[in-house]
């Protein structure tokens, strides 16, 4: 499925070791099929963009990699941890990737702060002045330094997804999932929560990205990945899927899109 | 005829009126009493002879309400029975040890008073605690005669507001210990009340359902989460013992489980084993009230949206640490109406103890009222127990309500 020519354009540095392999990965939802057999590697520092319909499988692909969905068939390799049914080894990778969802998912009932020290405090054990030394300074980098005593009802959407990156972050996870993070944002938002994400991406983060957002694609994506009908239809860099799709479905897709 | 569409589709369109445009009063405040009266009683007729009627039915029960407490009724079951109300048979040299028990609890409801509830005070709020205590203690003055009991109420008193002042000044920072006084409470205040001198097997009145409902309430609470968590647990014989036991506990009255305890349980536990009466009746008590608190908090986790879950999960926490940190309180914040709703309801249920002869408030009162000298005053008898179940319920109520209000601020 990899179309071959397009690796060899690409700017990825090719001795990047891989961080994620995916092979073969297969999953079912009672009688639909959700991927038919995804295979692609994710290096370390590259920006990985998927695009597709919905229904198409990506959201649940990326979701696979951290085990929010139990794949049904196929490896799925992180930073060289083969993700099996062991609870421990799943806890474990989940706190080496940083996910970030459409909906945001901050905790309505704890402060933006104790939003973002939670994990590291229970699940890395840091001590509080650390914890929140750390959110300080996350909350500095997304750019909200002042709202670290608000509860996340009290904040724009944009401040929220901005939040959900830094409590992310807050477990300095290797890799980062973004299911659609703008999609749920009023248009005057989605610019702060990409910029936040480009600066991510420029410091060397090895990001995995659903989005829509061709601009950020283009700008910061090393490689689109299609998918539809859950397989992964054509591979490229951005440049060349947006503007010459080889497939008839990207054409199809970005017809629509665009 | 064929190819006809049925007759209420072929109809013809009505034909379009053109409706004159109404003019409509912009709504206001009503400006004097004599149009808010007319606007809201005697908008109509028959709106108007329901007035009357109504307001005739309430002031004629009104009025006999009033006449028969203050006028015919004869109060002196009440007033010779006081301590008897209160505390029972609790033998007399021992009373110290509740007024200990009830100097500590003043202070510390004080106190969590003042860190808890919000001090703004609405002026109708003022005016109705202001007319509270003074029909309280018009009552108590008809009924209190002991110049040392005036003494003591009076230091109850005085520790709750020293309590509350306290309470207020410290703030917040006083809740972890406060949590940690309460918790201590109940043992300390049953080891007083049972230790040396005195036994469980004496306690009585009031005194005796308040413990009944606390101990309850203490008990069944952690239970109920367990027993919640455990309905939802992925082990099916976890989860089929605990939708068993909740729905057999729900499926059988009260009394019935209470009858059991009494009666039936010693004959399941092996010889030799023996509890106390009362213990037993807590026990029971404590399934019954678990399964309602199980089936409250089930409902607020249903109410945790799975993105909650999914975002913990997806930050490497485990699914305990999920549960307790992230999904649990959320459940619990939004449980709070319905959970005092069931509390007030253990509470006011504590009266069916009566009927296995504890000599709790609505016993006492009925036993009161059988004396010689007040035959024919049942009335007088338990119109006061009722009452106290009234203020106590109703306290709890209005006390939840503004802490929720408190605890829920900007939280949603």
């Amino acid at each position: 499925m990899t179309t071959p020519a397009a690796d060899e354009t690409m700017d990825v540095p090719a001795d990047g070791e891989a961080m994620i392999v995916a092979e073969d990965v297969e999953k079912w939802f009672g009688h639909f099929q959700a991927l038919k057999g995804i295979s692609t590697t994710v290096r370390r520092g590259e920006v990985v963009v998927i695009v597709g319909p919905s229904g198409s499988g990506k959201s649940t692909f990326i979701r696979t990699l951290n085990r929010l969905e139990r794949h049904d068939r196929g490896r799925i390799v992180v930073d060289g941890i083969e993700l099996i049914d062991d609870i421990k080894n799943i806890e474990q990778i989940r706190s080496e990737i940083g996910m970030v969802f459409q909906s945001f998912n901050l905790f309505p009932h704890l402060t933006v702060v104790d939003n973002i020290t939670l994990a590291p405090r229970n699940a890395r054990r840091w001590p509080k002045p650390k914890a929140e030394a750390k959110a300080a300074q996350l909350l500095e980098r997304v750019g909200i330094p002042e709202q670290a005593r608000k509860y996340p009802a009290q904040l724009s959407g944009g401040q929220q997804q901005r939040v959900a990156i830094a409590r992310a972050l807050a477990m300095e996870p290797k890799i980062m999932l973004f299911d659609e993070p703008t999609s749920a944002l009023d248009p005057e938002m989605i610019k702060e929560v990409l910029d936040v994400m480009k600066e991510l991406a420029g410091s060397g983060m090895t990001m995995v990205v659903i989005t829509h957002e061709i601009g950020f694609a283009n700008e910061v994506g090393d490689r689109v990945l299609f998918f539809d009908g859950g397989l992964l239809v054509e591979e490229a860099p951005p440049d060349v899927f947006f503007t010459e799709p080889t497939s008839e479905r990207g054409k199809l897709f970005l017809s629509q899109i665009l | 005829m064929s190819g006809r569409l049925p007759g209420d589709l072929e109809r013809t369109p009505l034909p379009v009126v053109d409706e004159p445009v109404v003019q409509v009063a912009p709504t206001r405040p009503p400006l004097t009493s004599g149009e808010w009266v007319r606007r809201n009683l005697f908008s109509s007729g028959f709106n108007g002879v329901l007035t009357v009627a109504s307001g005739a039915l309430v002031l004629f029960f009104g009025f006999q309400l009033v006449r028969f407490v203050f006028v015919s009724a004869d109060w002196s079951v009440f007033q010779a029975n006081l301590r008897v109300y209160m505390v029972g048979r609790f033998p007399e040299d021992q009373l110290w040890r509740v007024w200990a028990v009830v100097f500590f609890l003043a202070t510390l409801v004080g106190l969590s008073h003042g860190v808890l509830v919000p001090r703004h005070l609405t002026r109708r709020g003022l005016v109705l605690r202001a007319v509270l205590a003074v029909l309280t203690v018009g009552a108590l003055v008809y009924l209190v005669r002991s110049p040392l009991v005036w003494l003591l109420m009076a230091v109850t008193v005085a520790l709750f507001a020293v309590g509350v002042v306290a309470g207020r000044r410290l703030g917040r920072r006083l809740l972890r210990s406060l949590l940690v006084a309460w918790l201590l409470a109940f043992p300390v205040v049953v080891l007083l009340l049972s230790v040396g001198d005195v036994s469980a097997d004496q306690w009585g009145g009031l005194m005796l359902n308040v413990i009944v409902a606390v101990a309850v309430i203490a008990l069944s609470f952690p239970l109920g989460i367990l027993l919640a968590l455990g309905r939802r647990s992925s082990l099916p014989a976890v989860s089929w013992f605990c939708v068993g036991f909740i729905e057999l506990i729900r499926g059988v009255p009260l009394l019935t489980l209470l009858i059991f305890g009494r009666f039936v349980l010693i004959l399941l536990m092996p010889p030799g084993l023996t509890f106390a009466q009362l213990v037993r009746a807590i026990f029971m008590f404590t399934l019954f009230s678990s399964a309602y608190v199980a089936e409250i908090v089930r409902g607020g986790l249903q109410g945790v949206p799975e993105g909650q879950y999914e975002a913990a999960k997806a930050l490497g926490l485990s699914t305990t640490r999920t549960m307790a940190l992230v999904a649990m309180p959320q459940a619990l914040r939004s449980t709070i109406p319905p959970m005092i709703g069931h509390f007030i309801s253990v509470f006011k249920d504590t009266s069916l103890l009566a009927a296995l002869s504890f000599s709790e408030l609505l016993f006492t009162a009925r036993r009161s009222s059988q004396a010689f000298e007040f035959v024919g005053h049942q009335a007088e008898a338990l119109l006061p127990a009722a009452f106290l179940f009234w203020v106590i319920a109703f306290s709890m109520s209005r006390w939840s309500q503004r802490v929720e209000v408190r605890l829920g601020v900007g939280e949603r």
